[in-house]
């Protein structure tokens, strides 16, 4: 038996890191004008939007025309207590925040560029009020400094579901957006959060309520119990895995049969994964290396097996966290239990990837197993009026007319890239109806594509060993992996791309953008690459 | 959503797909990627090194080794013939990586045999194989799932699928066997959902049954493999799986002195491999198979000569066995298909060319292909040989009985089929 000791625990997405790069003081009397603080190069100016919002607004002295309005991705809505790990210790937090990050944002005003943004009446999934919001700073900014001739859109995960939703429906007002690791609709992004929470409980611990919370504080404290709960299994399940990566042990709270303990484990988290739409490649696993050393059959018994778990258990530990919070949000938001699988066929939800990952499956066998466990355990079953209220919320067409550039990661763990790959699809049909159309009226100029959709990928192997062969999650995450994992060249190429598209009505394209991405590095453009469409897109 | 941001770092290794693909191709604009008119550019992932990649290691250097016999006779309508092989090490997460680089960096006019059935469906599903038009010639699995051309219309089997082959065993043990106790050990994956599904299809009940996780075949393993099966009482046992788990199988059997009739499925059968592994092949004495091809040994057969007799000038050092057998045989149905493709070769010509023309190929295989515009199925049967105590075999009973069926509910039907000759030299002349 090989035991690992990490060298620390598994890298998980900091809620903490929200606590935004920049901090403006302003004042906040709803809808008063700006506040601006005249100071050269850049001044800054701040204020309240009509709902409350605070927002932000950096301004060179050299503006050129163009401003970057920047959507911040999602924060809790509910304090977080101290002592529930990673995330313990956060307040919730509506600081305006006008880019990515600091370096960006200097860079952006450097070039004479303005940016602006706002920090959300509401914090949560906010995506419908965080539109108006938005909106309603553009008509500030535009009034406050008159010289503008061009706004830009851009944001990440639930910002960039944001930018892509102003992109649909006020191309007016937007002459360009980037939408970046864009979360998805968020009937799906339940789904995926329901199912990881679901395969959790039903796997290792039957008391995580993982939804339907009660209302009120009798709720935050459920949601909070959940949080601990889940922490404690994938705690449970980090230390059995690294004590014994064949054959971990079953988490004590597991309430599977005897019979189905029979099964690793381990391979009880990769069918979590693989049902929730979860990627199989982490921060630090691949999903493909072995530790120097091991002799032949073992190699590749880690490649296949052990690895792939490790990665699972990686991304399930930022994914579920997340679950809990968006499902505690949402049903708030919906006024009752959103998360429905009452029909879901979870056989025919891995029935391709049960190949694939047959071996970290434990095999056909295995995923038989894991599978009666699910098909007989109770189902959760959703508020038919919470549902359908869930259904009322803005949700993306595809459908957009000015420049879009699309990117994310492959594998990020939290906003999966099939969600990239459902709006790039939905363009795609959109821009084919057009054409069509053009032929039928015996036009012969096809419309133009402008989305552009870059993608960043996971380098072929990356899992690193510590000499005594134990996996190093101490190196920093891989290109590809983690949510929102870009660099600042990687932001600043995506700023000059929506900058040419906002000043030329179309996208950058052939030889230019392929030089500009390639600069960058870890961008790419392909349009022969498709993301694995999450399978609740389909509905099963 | 939560937003991560730590450290952030470049990661230069990944930039082998940015970078290959964004460069503009310098073909003449009538030219299809991966062809130039002085060279046509193949690739295959197989495992070259790694516990799957003995036997397998062989292929893809066999393939090469014809097509430089090829190159040096004039190539195809004049052009040469490349092969690039990309290690996966049988990981299919790397499969992915590798067939992309061999898409879009290397800019390859088809892959040509690559290897594993969890492979290519992650291979499929992730780089978009059927997307980008992209022909897979020849895949080097039995999975019949591959044989949904709906799902997958630029693939194209070679190997009979491991449904027909436990059919066609299933005949063999009524025929032969029937009122023995019998065992079965086979991998626990797609192979298995295809073979047990056949077999019990077919009738055929074990009395033991004894599945193990790809990966995970050692001599350990083997041990308890050996012990149930000895508790059990088998006296013939089928094996189903890959030769790296025949050899612990056998080796452990032989010293425990637990001997029942052997049926080695085709995939984990070939003695020279066994032998490289550490089995003696005198333990594979008596041993059944089926067997799609001829003996590798058979100097008899005009496929077999040919292929020795390249191999020793092109592939020196290697001895021939099944796997080199079927790499050159690979190469020399991919050189048909290019030549069916015409003297212009699009990626679209070369899969209507196998559509309809596929079926007629010359191959060293016994039974016919099944390929059509409705069909990417491959050979489609096998006869039953044994084994010697030098591991080479002959048809059991003294001639080839060759049966045929499908992956379906079809019956197995003994075929008078004969195949095509072998090109003249070796060398195929087909348009």
């Amino acid at each position: 038996m090989r035991i690992f000791k990490f060298k620390r625990s598994l890298a998980l997405a900091a809620v903490t890191a929200l606590a935004a790069t920049l901090l403006v003081t302003a004042p906040t009397v709803a809808n008063a004008a700006p506040v601006c603080d005249g100071k050269v190069p850049v001044q800054t100016c701040g204020g309240a939007t009509s709902d409350g919002a605070p927002y932000a607004m950096m301004v060179p002295a050299n503006f050129n025309g163009t401003v970057y309005l920047y959507s911040h991705g999602y924060r809790p809505n509910i304090a977080i207590p101290a002592g529930i790990p990673v995330y313990g210790g956060y307040t919730i937090t509506n600081t305006p925040q006008p880019g990515p990050n600091a370096t960006v944002i200097g860079a952006l005003l450097a070039k004479g560029y303005a940016v602006v943004g706002s920090g959300f009446a509401r914090q949560g999934w906010n995506a419908d009020s965080a539109i108006k919001t938005n909106v309603e700073l553009v008509d500030l900014f535009k009034k406050q400094f008159t010289k503008t001739t061009k706004v830009v859109a851009w944001g990440e995960s639930l910002g960039g579901f944001i930018t892509q939703s102003l992109a649909e429906k006020h191309p007016d007002l937007f002459s360009a957006a980037a939408p970046l690791c864009m979360a998805s609709d968020v009937t799906p992004l339940s789904t995926m959060a329901g199912d990881a929470l679901w395969g959790i409980k039903t796997f290792f611990d039957p008391s995580i309520k993982g939804g339907n919370y009660s209302a009120g504080a009798a709720g935050y404290a459920e949601a909070m119990g959940d949080l601990v709960k889940v922490f404690t299994v994938i705690g449970t399940l980090q230390a059995a895995f690294a004590a014994n990566p064949s054959t971990p042990a079953w988490p004590a709270t597991s309430k599977v049969p005897d019979a189905i303990k029979g099964i690793p484990s381990r391979s009880a988290l990769v069918m979590v994964a693989l049902m929730a739409g979860i990627p199989m490649q982490s921060a630090h696993f691949d999903s493909t290396s072995a530790p120097a050393g091991l002799p032949a059959s073992n190699t590749l018994s880690f490649q296949v097996a052990i690895n792939p778990a490790f990665a699972a258990l990686e991304n399930v530990a930022n994914a579920a966290a997340l679950a809990v919070l968006a499902t505690h949000d949402l049903e708030l938001q919906a006024g009752g239990a959103i998360f429905d699988n009452t029909k879901t066929d979870y056989a025919a939800r891995i029935a391709e990837e049960q190949f694939i990952w047959a071996s970290a499956l434990s095999g056909n066998s295995g995923t038989a197993g894991l599978l009666s466990v699910l098909a007989a355990s109770p189902r959760a079953k959703a508020d038919p009026a919470a549902a359908a209220k869930l259904k009322t919320l803005t949700s993306h067409s595809g459908k957009v007319e000015i420049p879009t550039i699309l990117f994310t990661g492959v594998a990020d763990p939290v906003t999966a890239a099939g969600n990239q790959q459902s709006v790039a699809d939905k363009y795609a049909t959109y821009w084919a109806e057009k054409w069509e159309a053009v032929k039928k009226a015996k036009g012969y100029k096809r419309p133009a594509y402008n989305q552009l959709v870059l993608w960043n990928f996971t380098p072929e192997k990356y899992t690193k060993y510590t000499a005594a062969g134990a996996p190093d999650t101490s190196v920093p995450a891989a290109t590809g992996t983690n949510h929102c994992n870009f660099t600042t060249s990687q932001y600043m190429a995506i700023a000059d791309l929506l900058a040419y598209a906002s000043a030329n009505g179309k996208n950058l394209s052939g030889g230019p953008m392929l030089t500009k991405i390639r600069k960058a590095g870890n961008m790419t453009y392909d349009r022969g690459y498709s993301a694995p469409r999450l399978k609740y897109y389909g509905d099963n | 959503m939560i937003r991560k941001t730590g450290v952030k770092r470049t990661w230069l290794a990944a930039t082998v797909l940015a970078v290959g693909s964004l460069i503009a191709t310098s073909l003449p604009a009538h030219a299809e990627t991966g062809v130039t008119g002085s060279e046509i550019k193949l690739g295959i992932t197989l495992p070259l090194t790694g516990a799957a990649s003995p036997g397998y290691n062989k292929i893809g250097n066999a393939m090469n080794a014809y097509f430089k016999y090829v190159n040096d006779n004039g190539g195809v309508y004049g052009r040469k013939v490349t092969l690039i092989q990309k290690n996966d090490e049988y990981s299919p997460q790397l499969s992915i990586a590798k067939t992309n680089e061999l898409i879009l960096k290397d800019k390859v006019f088809a892959l040509v045999g690559p290897l594993g059935t969890a492979n290519f469906t992650s291979v499929h599903k992730s780089v978009g194989i059927a997307k980008r038009g992209v022909p897979s010639l020849f895949l080097n699995t039995g999975f019949s799932g591959f044989a949904n051309k709906k799902t997958y219309p630029t693939s194209f089997m070679i190997l009979p699928s491991y449904a027909m082959e436990a059919k066609i065993i299933s005949q063999f043990i009524k025929e032969n066997h029937a009122g023995k106790k019998l065992g079965i050990v086979y991998q626990n994956d797609e192979f298995g959902i295809d073979g047990m599904g056949a077999f019990k299809a077919a009738g055929i009940k074990f009395d033991v049954s004894v599945p193990y996780t790809s990966g995970t075949q050692s001599a350990a393993t083997a041990q308890t493999w050996v012990s149930q099966l000895a508790a059990g009482g088998a006296q013939v046992v089928v094996f189903f799986g890959v030769t790296s788990a025949t050899a612990p199988l056998l080796a452990v059997a032989a010293g425990a002195k637990y001997s029942p009739q052997w049926i080695l499925g085709s995939v984990g059968a070939d003695p020279l491999t066994l032998r490289a592994l550490g089995v003696p092949l005198a333990v594979l004495n008596g041993a059944q198979t089926p067997a799609g091809n001829p003996s590798p040994n058979d100097t008899s057969d005009e496929y077999v000569k040919q292929f020795q007799e390249i191999n020793t000038k092109y592939n020196a050092g290697t001895a021939f066995d099944d796997y080199v057998l079927q790499g050159m045989n690979i190469g020399l149905m991919t050189v048909q298909g290019l030549r069916a493709a015409g003297p212009n070769p699009t990626r679209k010509g070369l899969i209507k060319a196998m559509e309809t023309k596929g079926s007629t190929f010359a191959s060293v295989a016994y039974s016919p292909l099944g390929y059509s515009q409705t069909s990417n199925v491959g050979h489609t049967g096998y006869y039953m040989a044994v084994m010697d105590a030098n591991g080479d075999r002959k048809p059991f009973g003294g001639k080839v009985k060759l049966y045929t069926t499908d992956s379906g509910s079809g019956p197995v039907v003994v075929s008078t089929f004969k195949r095509p000759a072998m090109p003249a030299k070796g060398l195929p002349s087909n348009s």
